[in-house]
């Protein structure tokens, strides 16, 4: 048996001090690297910071102001919206917090390096889930300071409400941090090796709920905007009232603020402000006793090896591609296997895309296929432009970083027999295959519902070919010219400049594809349209023209958008040294 | 100093560790030698804390492994090293001085000496992420002596660093052994246990095969060879069998190389 040592421990006040200067000295580091490395891309970041805020903010002011037309905006109907808009954030900062703690907490090097020094595990914690809540409440910061000034600017709010929404928020995210804290440390010590199943059964209930609840008020009896549709609509959304919730706490507190009614106001934030640091306090004391505990589990947990083989599908695959040259049909398969054992990559793909396929199969309870030829048009445009953009979100998220990812094993592919266009035309081939199966079933589905002409389906589908391999094309092109070869988190090399700068040359692109061609269609059918008396009709002759021109146009658009930027990608691939 | 009592540590139905004791005493140097997953990184992580046994005790200074206590006693040295990539070796340093309640100009004068001594100072005011990975690893052996520890775990000692830094490591090891410091190493370096160790624990599927110093286990296997011929047949054969079957067959077909798809 050992005997004992006596070793001279770091007071607490030592440790938290120490992990205070680290802090300061990250964040110092980190914008000193920002200021004197990437200044470009920190004005792109602040730039479009400020577009979004602005867009936001015109938003809001003017659904307030045609809100204000219809009610008076310190009753209950903006209460209940501001429960529903802070009761959904909450839900999902419980969610982010959560995800990105338990990353940061059992997952990262960061904790095991942590768990190694002589401070306790509350400590630790506290540390990460102050990293935490800034990764994961910005976004609320960035959504919510548009809607409150707005909000309050239409009310005639007094200078101070604006402070106080800053404490409000403040206080509100520490609560869904506090929960989604206790969440990932009870899933890592009891379901070490069902967090993603946890995750992934969490995120489908809320969107089932949410689609209920969407559904249920879009059947809202009576004519819009009476008092009779008001008030049953206020009925089916009274869940959002309960006295027991943060985001009633919310709304009412800042209403209250904003009506200069301080005593109320100040109730609530109060309220807030308790709860949150009870939310804080019960997840330090769950963490100082079962944090450890968890990490060892998790790290226990991740043993357990599937073993993974041949499969049909990728037979099937070979005998279906047999024109394309093996090495490339090589690459798209490895690509293939990724994308199929990652359940985040398809995990956000199926999300996203059922949710439309959802929606779109749902267009004709909604009564939308009963519309006019304008309505269904429009509305059919609409449709193809979301499934673009989400179209464009997943390619950034997922294929942009593709390259980057590669690179650091790029010895491997170096030393095949393959020419590096091949890497990335296979990289191109791999994106738009998935892409276009699965926006050509959204797109065609959307018009079936919608009761489109067989002309029309046809230049949608054109369209969303053209869209799939131009957004491919960018987002390989760009993966290959603007690698992050150091970082290996693909969430992070979509967050950086280039991501960032392939999102928004993604979204230029559709906004081009989808303007060129829905901009004669829409003044067309609003010509034929009888209630749209202001515009004029546009014979059949001109339109036809029109649209072949646009058709050209976008054909050419097209063109460029997808070789201009995977030129570009594979010279700068081809010069590129590992 | 290091003590585990029938440790035994499961991932789902596999035992990674299977009723392992083990004793390291102050000043002992003790390699742990093994195959690839034969359970070194379980039991060190175990004895970091960073992991529980499912079974046994594992005790550091008297200390239950996983306390505050027993990590004020050890220094880990992993191996693949962490560093904070937007702070400077020299922060870095400074934070885990912090850590361990160092005061500030006994904490400034250590940092001195370990640069001194890991030959740092050209780039330890630069930021970590510019590091090679053995820049990274000497920066983290000084973190680990920046508290003077009384337990010392490393593992792969010597994985990416060239060989004057390896020789400052290995005198390092030979001189924290000495000073009084209970040194736990595994390593996949034969020659290193052979050079370095007081005594060797040979290890394969979580059992102890063969523990004492090189002599002993020559005698218990009944080999006067060289170190490599003993651990081969303790765990599992003279020679590996595919190694052998690649050797002398073969190969049956030739790759040849299309000329367009060529560079």
């Amino acid at each position: 048996m050992s005997t004992n040592l006596q070793p001279r421990l770091a007071s607490p006040t030592q440790a938290t001090r120490a992990f205070h200067r680290l802090r300061w000295r990250l964040t110092r580091n980190q914008v000193r690297f920002l200021l004197a490395g990437s200044r470009l891309r920190l004005i792109m970041i602040m730039i479009c910071s400020a577009i979004f805020w602005a867009g936001l903010f015109g938003l809001f002011f003017e659904g307030f102001q045609f809100l204000g037309s219809f009610v008076k905006l310190s009753n209950e109907i903006i209460e209940y919206l501001f429960g529903m808009f802070f009761l959904s954030l909450l839900i999902m900062l419980v969610f982010s917090t959560g995800i990105i703690l338990y990353t940061g907490l059992f997952s990262s090097r960061e904790a095991e390096f942590l768990l190694t020094v002589p401070t306790s595990t509350d400590r630790i914690f506290a540390f990460k889930f102050i990293e935490a809540m800034a990764f994961s409440s910005w976004g609320f910061l960035l959504l919510g300071s548009p809607m409150m000034v707005a909000y309050g600017i239409t009310v005639n709010a007094p200078w101070p409400f604006y402070f106080a929404f800053l404490a409000f928020l403040f206080a509100f995210v520490l609560i869904p941090g506090g929960l989604g804290a206790v969440g990932a440390i009870l899933v890592a010590n009891y379901l070490p090796r069902r967090r993603k199943t946890v995750v992934a059964l969490g995120v489908g209930l809320c969107i089932l709920v949410g689609l209920v609840l969407g559904y249920r008020l879009s059947r809202t009896p009576g004519d819009a905007m009476t008092q009779e549709w008001f008030d049953t609509l206020l009925r089916r959304l009274e869940f959002s009232q309960h006295p027991l919730l943060p985001s009633r706490w919310m709304s009412t507190g800042l209403i209250r603020a904003a009506q200069g009614n301080w005593p109320d106001g100040l109730f609530y934030l109060g309220i807030t402000a308790a709860h949150a640091a009870m939310a804080y306090l019960v997840a330090a004391v769950v963490a100082r006793d079962l944090y450890r505990q968890g990490y060892s589990r998790v790290q226990g947990g991740r043993s357990s090896r599937r073993r993974y083989g041949w499969y049909a599908l990728d037979g099937l695959f070979h005998h279906l591609f047999f024109f394309v040259a093996r090495p490339i049909r090589l690459l798209i398969l490895k690509d293939l296997r990724t994308f199929r054992r990652d359940p985040a990559q398809w995990s956000q793909f199926l999300i996203f895309f059922g949710l439309l396929a959802f929606y779109f199969v749902n267009i004709r309870r909604f009564g939308y296929d009963v519309n006019s030829a304008y309505w269904r048009n429009l509305l059919s445009f609409l449709n193809l432009a979301v499934t673009a953009l989400i179209l464009s979100t997943f390619t950034s998220r997922f294929i942009f970083p593709l390259l980057s990812l590669e690179g650091r094993n790029f010895w491997v592919l170096g030393l095949l027999p393959v020419r590096r266009a091949q890497i990335l035309w296979g990289k191109f081939a791999f994106a738009a295959g998935i892409s276009l199966v699965a926006t050509e079933v959204l797109v065609i589905l959307s018009d079936l519902m919608l009761g489109l002409e067989p002309a029309m389906v046809a230049l949608h589908i054109g369209m969303v070919a053209i869209l799939c391999l131009g957004l491919s094309g960018i987002s390989v092109g760009l993966g290959a010219r603007l690698p992050n070869l150091k970082e290996d988190d693909p969430s992070k090399i979509a967050a950086g400049f280039g991501g960032t700068l392939n999102l928004l040359v993604s979204l230029v692109f559709i906004f081009l594809i989808v303007a060129a061609l829905a901009l004669p269609c829409h003044l067309y059918f609003a010509g034929q349209d009888p209630t749209m008396s202001g515009v004029a009709a546009v014979t059949n002759e001109r339109f036809t023209r029109w649209l072949v021109l646009a058709a050209i146009a976008s054909l050419v658009i097209g063109a460029l958008g997808t070789i201009i930027p995977l030129k570009i990608g594979i010279k700068a691939f081809q010069k590129m040294e590992f | 100093m290091i003590e585990l009592q029938g440790v035994t540590r499961t991932f789902g139905a596999k035992r990674a560790v299977d009723q392992l004791d083990l004793h390291v005493g102050e000043g002992e140097l003790f390699a742990f030698l093994g195959p690839n997953g034969a359970g070194k990184t379980t039991t060190i992580k175990m004895v970091c804390g960073l992991l529980n046994p499912t079974q046994g005790r594992v005790l550091v200074g008297g200390y239950p492994a996983d306390s505050q206590e027993a990590r004020q006693l050890v220094a880990y040295v992993p191996d693949q090293p962490y560093l904070y990539e937007k702070l400077t070796g020299r922060e870095f340093l400074k934070f885990v001085a912090e850590m361990y309640g160092l005061e500030r100009r006994h904490a400034m004068q250590r940092i001195d000496q370990l640069v001194d001594t890991f030959e740092m100072s050209e780039y330890v005011d630069e930021l970590s992420e510019n590091y090679s990975h053995g820049m990274k690893q000497r920066v983290v052996f000084a973190s680990a002596l920046v508290h003077d520890p009384k337990v010392l775990i490393i593992d792969e000692p010597l994985v990416g660093l060239d060989p004057r830094s390896g020789r400052i490591v290995k005198d390092l090891l030979v001189s924290q052994a000495r000073a009084g410091i209970a040194v736990l190493m595994s390593t996949h370096l034969l020659g290193i246990a052979e050079e370095l160790a007081d005594t060797i624990g040979i290890i394969d599927h979580g059992r102890m095969l063969a523990r004492g110093t090189l002599a002993e286990i020559r005698a218990q296997v009944e080999i006067h060879g060289p170190l490599e011929d003993l651990f081969l047949k303790l765990t599992g054969g003279d020679r590996p069998r595919a190694l052998h079957s690649l050797l002398t067959e073969p190969v049956g077909k030739t790759v040849s190389i299309e000329p367009d798809q060529t560079d």
